[in-house]
């Protein structure tokens, strides 16, 4: 169990450098199709800005921005948003995740509209990664307290 | 000009093997942990090379700022766990 210290380097760095790796982060989801990278990336570096924050102000200080709760409603989420966009194109006439099916409903081009749904479908691999990364964090590190707080078994 | 990169590309894979050194047979956990920060910083720059060697800096920028934020919180994370235990 980590708990809140008074290391001022750490701490400082820490808040400094947060933005940064949450902009970055968004940067490498979003250029996932024309650069190294993509959502599973994106996710990890999310996931990393949060480590840090977990390393740097204790475990507390994390759970009020991102209880575990939270990150087990955001990976659903995530996962949600990968199988809809999929399951779209299926209901629209392609096949499974064929996003050029998705120009009828966004009213582009086909080759847009692929962009676009890769877009998508990476935006959810990032918020689950997220989540369960954080997850595995969080749990490997209280030794599996977290898992027992909410009652829901060992 | 390639040739030029491509020596301090391999000079810098030597060097990594000194630090390697001291990584197995460092004494104390510090001392590891020195080498394992030392590694990270020199396989950014390696990977810099290589990325104007292949003539992609653009592309093996955006991986080594990875490497070397994932090194940072490595080692911040290590420091942390040495801190717990007490083992120095």
């Amino acid at each position: 169990m980590i708990r809140d210290s008074q290391d001022v380097i750490v701490k400082t760095l820490a808040r400094l450098l947060m933005p940064f790796i949450i902009v970055y982060a968004l940067y490498v989801v979003m250029h996932g199709h024309h650069s190294p990278g993509g959502g599973f990336q994106g996710g990890v570096i999310l996931a990393a800005g949060f480590v840090l924050l977990a390393v740097s102000h204790g475990l507390e200080q994390t759970r009020k921005r991102m209880s575990e709760k939270a990150a087990r409603v955001i990976s659903s989420i995530g996962v949600f948003i990968y199988a809809g966009i999929g399951a779209l194109c299926l209901i629209l006439g392609g096949n499974y995740l064929d996003y050029g099916k998705l120009s009828k409903l966004l009213q582009v081009m086909p080759a847009e509209a692929r962009s676009l749904g890769i877009l998508g479908v990476e935006i959810g691999v990032a918020l689950a990664v997220m989540a369960v990364m954080f997850t595995i964090f969080f749990v490997i590190f209280t030794a599996g307290e977290s898992l027992e707080d909410d009652g829901r078994g060992k | 000009m390639i040739d030029f990169f491509l020596i301090l590309g391999v000079g810098m894979c030597v060097l990594v093997l000194f630090c390697l050194y001291r990584v197995v047979y460092g004494p104390g956990v510090l001392n590891r942990a020195a080498g394992i920060s030392a590694i990270g910083t020199k396989t950014l720059i390696i990977l810099l090379i290589m990325g104007v060697i292949y003539d992609r800096v653009d592309m093996f920028i955006d991986i080594s700022m990875v490497y070397g934020l994932l090194n940072f919180i490595g080692t911040v994370v290590l420091a942390k766990h040495i801190e717990r235990t007490g083992e120095a």
